[in-house]
């Protein structure tokens, strides 16, 4: 504020720097660059539920939110970076479900080994990913509609290679490695969620590509003045997206021991919900791993609580919706 | 330091139009006014001074209804006021035109200085003949040369501009404010807006006019009022005052900045540099060749900036300067000719490469082109240097975090730290934040568009500061400006854009005042519009 030459710099100068410090604190608190509001209202999420239902505060069913949540958290992540990079990923949902019929079926036909389902399932993710992000940027087609294409290629496809059965997966250590094994305890969809976000965290805020995705979402044209390649830090991010589908698409067909093609339709919309409500702006350039993560969490634990409290599915659903749209208007601004 | 002036000491017969009198405002800890005072009679143009920061900006917005005042009182034509919204302000004849501009691109001028007031039929559909026809009588009335039916989007901004001016003139206004309305006007544009607030004026309208260009101050207003640090530091006269002290008011005692101007006003040492700078240049190797460089808006540019030159390119907006500096940059194509950035010639040039050879380019417009507004200081510094800070392709956190530091320190940009959001830094510390994002490793070329737009005295002193250090370490600069003062100031030589060829190339010493060179860029401009390229471009090295 005050231009004034160092020679001036008075107690009244230090105490405004002083002053200007903590109102950029309150500033910081209310745009949700870092929404304490969420965790607190997380908190809140916790505390009610445990007075609320007997059987909500244990181990046991937080082991069982993490392990629903999974697949919407691991997609998340990739998805946080797709909207910071201020654009949008409708197939997510259709590509977790041509990955695993695509992992399914090469370990059918091409070998019985877990490690051929997991590279056939996440590089079908990431060539999805590929063919939206090129599209995307060399055509100069918003994300939006390029994606709501791909969200019913995808499906279509994944219905098409099997005339629409699902495919059994037999592989025992496939199995094991995504769905039902467990490390101390811990059950693997739940780790993998750890190992994604760990990921996702190293990659978006240690990294240059994170802050070339940040700058791309940010201020696109400064972007491009400061020489950042915006087509191919865009690809990347939805290939990204595309490879997190992918390893979700293990999760969930190691579980249920099959893929098929018809699961999780509509999954776009809750993984969605998880990053806007984790604090990413849909305006881009902001928004961060951790606050995705605990995006996913409130709409996860929400669902359990709802569920152990006896509400009806269809209620359920009601205050879903005007919870999530509340939390993302309060921590909005 | 002057004494405030009461404003009661104008002893006028007059009524003034507008009154504001000890008006205070706070914002959480920031008391941005502290009891200001300001009159405006009808018919007068009262200039309005101060750097960024000084208040001007808060007034305006408490003027246009924007925010409510804490204290004092705001009278209109003798009646105590107070506005809680825009329209308001707006019903009590108040119009604003801001710096960044409102219109609707994709509408036409006619249509967007109609918006929301539109002739209609009786079923509520717009007469769009009659709209038409009465914004081109009120253009041709106003001696505007816009076109009712041209959508904006098309428009160069500096009749951007003039639509937003003529926006706000429509309608019943008594009194217009001007933020910094020739920011990005030059020569015959800067004119006509002149003669159109001359027009306004004429039939009784006061006009608040904000600036940061002091020779505009007597070219148009009757009286400037000084803000610093949301208090009156001085009420003057034009005509009774003098450049000298309008800048000791603005920036206050003991700032450093006002004796690098006295030394340089004193005497020819300037003139001298530049000699000296001249005679070691001639030498020198050029840092940059341009050989009949051609695309969509340039033909035929020849250029050469050497080592250590400052080089000027002067034209009207829309001549073609800025896209010399995007073609360099890589930011526009190359289809004809060749550049040669330090020897080495590229096929085709992209922003990364031309960065990764040790060019930079501070850009004309800082919020849309050089920020990215709602990130750190450190973020935006690191930016175009990423490769830098890093290893393999992980982030040197700290190593970020120490240059942005240094780079701060050095170029005293005012914040609490390299975290702090850009968009809470005011102008002149932001335009010193682009320039810190090239300041190590040091550019070999520098491209400048418009480096002190919407800069107030103090900070444009320190980025000349910064241009001049760059040169004596060996950089070439080339700047863009329409500040002519600028250019002699700083330049070793200045080109002529003209339609986006370079039509001739002088040396700072061939150059006399502002006025000349003005004249030179006028006459060279209706010279080309003749057979092309027969008197000039001669010697362009």
């Amino acid at each position: 504020m005050n231009d004034s030459v160092s020679t001036q710099a008075t107690d009244g100068q230090v105490a405004q720097q002083r002053r200007s410090r903590k109102w950029q604190l309150v500033q910081l608190l209310l745009q949700g660059d870092r929404p304490y509001a969420l965790y607190f209202a997380f908190a809140i999420l916790l505390v009610v539920f445990s007075l609320a239902s007997p059987w909500f505060l244990s181990i046991d069913n937080f082991l069982n939110i993490g392990r629903q949540t999974a697949l919407v958290s691991i997609i998340a992540i990739g998805m946080t970076f797709v909207i910071i990079a201020r654009q949008i990923d409708l197939s997510v949902g259709s590509t977790l479900a041509l990955s695993g019929m695509s992992a399914a079926l090469a370990m059918a036909h091409i070998g019985d080994n877990w490690i051929i389902g997991a590279i056939a399932g996440i590089g079908t993710g990431a060539l999805v990913g590929a063919i939206n992000g090129f599209i995307i940027t060399r055509l100069s087609i918003p994300s939006f509609l390029v994606t709501l294409g791909s969200l019913s290629a995808a499906r279509g496809l994944a219905l098409l290679v099997t005339t629409t059965k699902p495919v059994i997966i037999t592989n025992d250590s496939f199995v094991a490695i995504f769905g039902e094994g467990d490390i101390l305890g811990v059950p693997v969809p739940i780790i993998w969620t750890v190992l994604a976000v760990i990921a996702g965290i190293l990659l978006l805020h240690y990294s240059v590509f994170g802050r070339q995705i940040y700058a791309a979402g940010g201020n696109p044209t400064a972007a491009l003045y400061s020489g950042i390649n915006i087509r191919r830090v865009t690809t990347l991010a939805f290939v990204l997206t595309g490879m997190l589908a992918g390893l979700a698409a293990l999760v969930l067909s190691a579980r249920s021991h099959a893929a098929r093609p018809d699961v999780v339709q509509g999954l776009e919309l809750d993984v969605i919900a998880s990053v806007t409500l984790g604090g990413c702006s849909l305006f881009g350039g902001r928004g961060f791993v951790l606050g995705t993560l605990l995006g996913s969490l409130i709409i996860g634990t929400l669902n359990n609580g709802l569920v152990l409290l006896g509400v009806s599915s269809s209620l359920q659903l009601v205050i879903k919706g005007a919870i999530i749209v509340a939390a993302v208007a309060f921590t909005k601004k | 330091m002057s004494e405030p002036v009461a404003v009661a000491a104008a002893s006028s017969p007059q009524v003034p139009l507008i009154r504001v009198a000890g008006v205070t405002k706070r914002f959480g800890g920031v008391q941005a006014l502290r009891g200001v005072n300001l009159e405006v009679l009808p018919g007068e143009v009262h200039a309005l001074l101060g750097e960024n920061g000084a208040g001007k900006s808060t007034l305006i917005k408490i003027l246009s209804g924007v925010h409510a005042y804490d204290e004092g009182s705001i009278e209109i034509a003798g009646k105590r006021v107070a506005f809680d919204s825009p329209a308001k302000s707006r019903d009590a004849g108040i119009a604003v035109v801001y710096q960044d501009l409102s219109l609707v691109e994709s509408l036409s001028v006619g249509a967007n200085l109609m918006l929301g007031r539109e002739p209609r039929t009786r079923l509520g559909f717009v007469k769009k003949r009659e709209l038409m026809t009465m914004v081109s009588d009120f253009l041709k009335a106003h001696g505007i040369p816009l076109d009712a039916r041209t959508p904006v989007g098309s428009l160069p901004f500096a009749y951007r501009q003039m639509t937003e001016i003529c926006k706000a003139l429509m309608g019943d206004v008594r009194i217009l404010i001007l933020d910094e309305p020739t920011s990005a006007l030059t020569g015959g544009e800067e004119q006509i807006l002149f003669d159109a607030i001359r027009t306004v004026t004429d039939r009784g309208v006061g006009v608040i006019y904000v600036t940061h260009r002091l020779n505009e101050v007597f070219r148009i207003s009757q009286r400037v009022t000084v803000f610093r640090d949301g208090m009156n530091v001085g009420l003057f006269p034009t005509a009774e005052t003098d450049m000298k002290q309008l800048v000791a008011a603005i920036i206050g005692p003991g700032h450093a900045a006002l004796h690098a101007r006295e030394r340089t006003a004193v005497g020819s040492a300037s003139d001298l540099l530049a000699a000296e700078c001249e005679m070691a240049s001639v030498t020198v190797a050029p840092i940059l060749t341009l050989s009949k460089v051609g695309n969509d808006r340039l033909h035929d540019v020849d250029l050469t900036v050497r080592k250590g030159e400052i080089h000027g390119l002067a034209g009207l907006i829309g001549s073609g300067r800025t896209e010399i500096l995007q073609t360099i940059f890589g930011l526009r194509p190359v289809e004809t000719g060749a550049i040669v950035i330090d020897d080495q010639s590229l096929a085709r040039i992209t922003p990364a490469k031309a960065i990764k050879l040790g060019v930079a380019l501070v850009p004309e417009d800082r919020h849309l082109q050089g920020l990215v507004l709602d990130h750190s200081i450190e973020r935006n510094l690191t930016l175009p240097r990423l490769p830098h800070f890093s290893r393999w392709g992980w982030l040197r956190s700290q190593a970020a975090v120490q240059q942005a530091q240094s780079a701060m320190k050095k170029l005293a940009v005012k914040a609490p730290d390299s975290s702090t959001y850009v968009k809470f830094l005011s102008g002149g510390n932001q335009q010193k934040v682009v320039f810190a994002k090239w300041d190590r490793p040091r550019p070999k070329l520098l491209l400048l568009d418009e480096p002190t737009v919407g800069v107030d005295v103090g900070a444009r002193e320190e980025i000349y500061g910064v241009v001049q250090d760059a040169a004596r370490d060996g950089t070439g600069v080339l700047i863009v400006s329409s500040d002519l003062d600028e250019l002699l100031r700083l330049c070793d030589r200045v080109s002529i854009v003209v339609d986006g060829c370079i039509v001739n190339t002088i040396d700072r010493a061939n150059l006399g005042n502002a006025e000349e060179l003005h004249h030179l860029i006028q006459l060279s401009r209706s010279s080309n519009e003749s057979p092309k390229g027969t008197s000039f471009g001669a010697h362009a090295t």
